[in-house]
């Protein structure tokens, strides 16, 4: 029961990290069609800006995750502005751009930081005790921040004019744009704001699991993974699916152990394929 | 349906001609960066051709390691049992990958673009838990080493030079084989790139030269498989990783995907490119995505392509 509880706080603070990443991964391809390969790019990027911003500048913590946030954020809208906005409707162009965009990133870390890994620690460390149950401090304020993300994300979707043009694009691009929204101001908003959201989780996450140049691949994998099974530009689905990839990684880690975990996965996806090629909460989603 | 073509066009006699001269490299020197950049580049060549054959009808594929690695592995695997020759592995490592493919193919060519390419990439990442795996049957994380030299007609293929020739037949046959392929449904996969929906309701059956596409595609990558163990004379679960898929895929759209001269000219300069760097390697990731941007952006033909139009200018 314990070990189960146990795998439970694991499962439900993975799940918020990447539903972040999902959602952000989603929300790029609801709104604009873009498969962004560069998702990874941005979460090490995010990383490595908050360690630059600790190590380099000697910021606290908090300020450098701001400062990764506003850094991953800003290269998203300006590579939206003047690389993707260009062919906007070529998905394969797409998708090219930012798989060219990764590499040069990946590059980039592995030219500044050199291929080790960083000394990057999360600032606050031990843990709670509740019962039996065993939850490290660094996990508890990720899970936290995450959660408070993720309401913010909603608000921000479903509360706000912004959100409200954001998800007009998403829904029927012409109708959105005759109606007066703005695809030049809220296509870049879009990107930024999901980069941004990957860039929070770099900065946060890579202090407690690893910094280096190869971080982001398997970061890349897990976002694919996560939207097909909940369903390509479905940001319910994302965050569903997240969760549940959450909780299979931790309990097949548990009471598995090696790469199970991701093998029931793929078997996962592959059978939604056949039998659901939508993924659990997707429609028929755009060209896609 | 379709009007009669000529069996070959001017891109494909340039391909095979190409592949053809080849052969003459490894009987003029001896130098082994050559022998290494060339080896090299035949086994790319083979992948690009098979990352080409999907690109034709818009569809990018990230599976060639998986596939790639299904032909490596049948050899490896066969070599334990001493059966090396080069006849019966070469149809052996074209046909395992082509079959493996038709389950899949059913399963993800019902996808249209974007989650195609999605699962695709989730196709060579399952391949890649299934080598760590099966311990059994793939040596694991050690791999399987020491794969014997293949035989062709009672002749151990052993030297360098013999290695390369070998690797310059795989590389011809391969681009045979793309070659007539696309050839041969030039206007099939023209009208499935332009316009899927459009083809469909104009009567094209769809599904059946995708198919068909998809599974020669996994022969020829089985094939580089193949080349590629036998350069290494290992098969080795990181010499098929779905990171490798970039490269194939920088290769292909860098050369031009409009013809099959992109992929033959574009892995040719980046493996050469990628060896100036020496043992930093690991930087010339950096210079694909430079050009891919640049590709994308500016010159949308590839170096092939916009040679080609270049040279078509000069001509008037």
């Amino acid at each position: 029961m314990q070990q189960f509880l146990q795998a439970a706080v694991i499962g439900v603070s993975l799940g918020a990290q990447y539903a972040l990443l999902a959602l952000g991964f989603t929300l790029i391809f609801g709104i604009l069609g873009v498969v962004n390969f560069a998702h990874g790019g941005f979460y090490m990027l995010g990383g490595y800006v908050a360690y630059s911003c600790v190590s380099l500048l000697g910021l606290p913590y908090p300020l450098a995750v701001i400062g990764a946030v506003a850094a991953t954020a800003a290269l998203g809208w300006v590579f939206e502005l003047y690389f993707l906005e260009r062919l906007i409707d070529d998905h394969l162009a797409t998708l090219m751009l930012t798989l060219g965009l990764y590499l040069v990133i990946s590059t980039g870390s592995l030219t500044v930081f050199g291929p080790l890994a960083m000394e990057f620690h999360f600032p606050v460390t031990g843990a709670f005790h509740f019962g039996s149950i065993y939850v490290p401090k660094e996990n508890l304020v990720v899970l936290v921040i995450c959660l408070t993300a993720l309401a913010a994300l909603w608000a921000v979707l479903f509360r706000t004019d912004l959100g409200r043009g954001l998800r007009a694009l998403a829904d029927d691009r012409a109708v959105a744009m005759a109606q007066g929204m703005r695809p030049k101001l809220l296509f870049p908003a879009a990107f930024a704001l999901a980069t941004g959201l990957a860039g929070l989780t770099g900065a946060l996450v890579t202090p407690i699991l690893a910094l280096s140049p190869g971080v982001g691949d398997p970061v890349l994998a897990t976002s694919f993974l996560t939207v097909i099974l909940g369903g390509l530009g479905s940001l319910g689905g994302a965050a569903l699916a997240a969760f549940i990839v959450g909780m299979v990684e931790a309990y097949t880690s548990v009471y598995f152990g090696g790469s199970i975990g991701a093998l029931v996965l793929f078997v996962l996806v592959l059978l939604l394929l056949v039998f659901r090629p939508t993924g659990l909460l997707g429609r028929e989603v755009r060209g896609a | 349906m379709f009007r009669k073509e000529p069996v070959l066009g001017g891109a494909e006699i340039a391909a095979l001609v190409t592949m053809a001269a080849a052969f003459a490299i490894p009987m003029i020197t001896k130098n082994v960066l050559v022998y290494s950049v060339l080896n090299q580049a035949l086994v790319g060549i083979v992948a690009a051709q098979s990352v080409w054959i999907m690109l034709r009808m818009n569809l990018l594929s990230f599976a060639t390691p998986a596939f790639m690695a299904i032909g490596g592995y049948t050899v490896a695997i066969a070599g334990r049992y001493e059966i090396t020759d080069a006849f019966l592995m070469t149809a052996l490592a074209f046909l395992l990958p082509a079959l493996a493919a038709v389950p899949l193919g059913a399963l993800v060519l019902r996808l249209r673009g974007t989650y195609f390419v999605l699962v695709t990439f989730v196709l060579s990442q399952i391949m890649q838990l299934l080598l760590f795996e099966s311990e059994s049957l793939t040596g694991g994380s050690n791999g399987i080493a020491g794969v014997p030299a293949v035989t062709l007609l009672g002749t151990e293929m052993m030297s360098n030079r013999q290695v390369l020739l070998f690797a310059c037949g795989i590389a011809f046959l391969a681009t045979v084989i793309t070659a007539l392929l696309t050839r041969y449904f030039r206007q099939h996969f023209a009208a499935i790139e332009e316009n899927e929906i459009l083809a469909e309701s104009l009567g094209l059956v769809v599904w059946r030269y995708k198919a068909v596409g998809f599974v020669i595609a996994a022969g020829i990558a089985g094939l580089a498989g193949y080349s590629l163990v036998n350069m290494l004379l290992t098969a080795h679960p990181s010499s098929f990783s779905s990171e490798s898929a970039v490269d194939f895929i920088a290769y292909t759209i860098i050369g031009g995907r409009g013809t099959i001269l992109g992929p033959i000219v574009g892995t040719a300069l980046l493996v050469y490119a990628t060896n100036l760097f020496g043992t930093h390697g690991q930087y010339a990731q950096g210079l694909y995505g430079i050009l891919i941007l640049a590709v994308i952006l500016a010159a949308r033909g590839g170096i092939a392509g916009t040679a080609a139009a270049a040279f078509r200018r000069v001509r008037g």
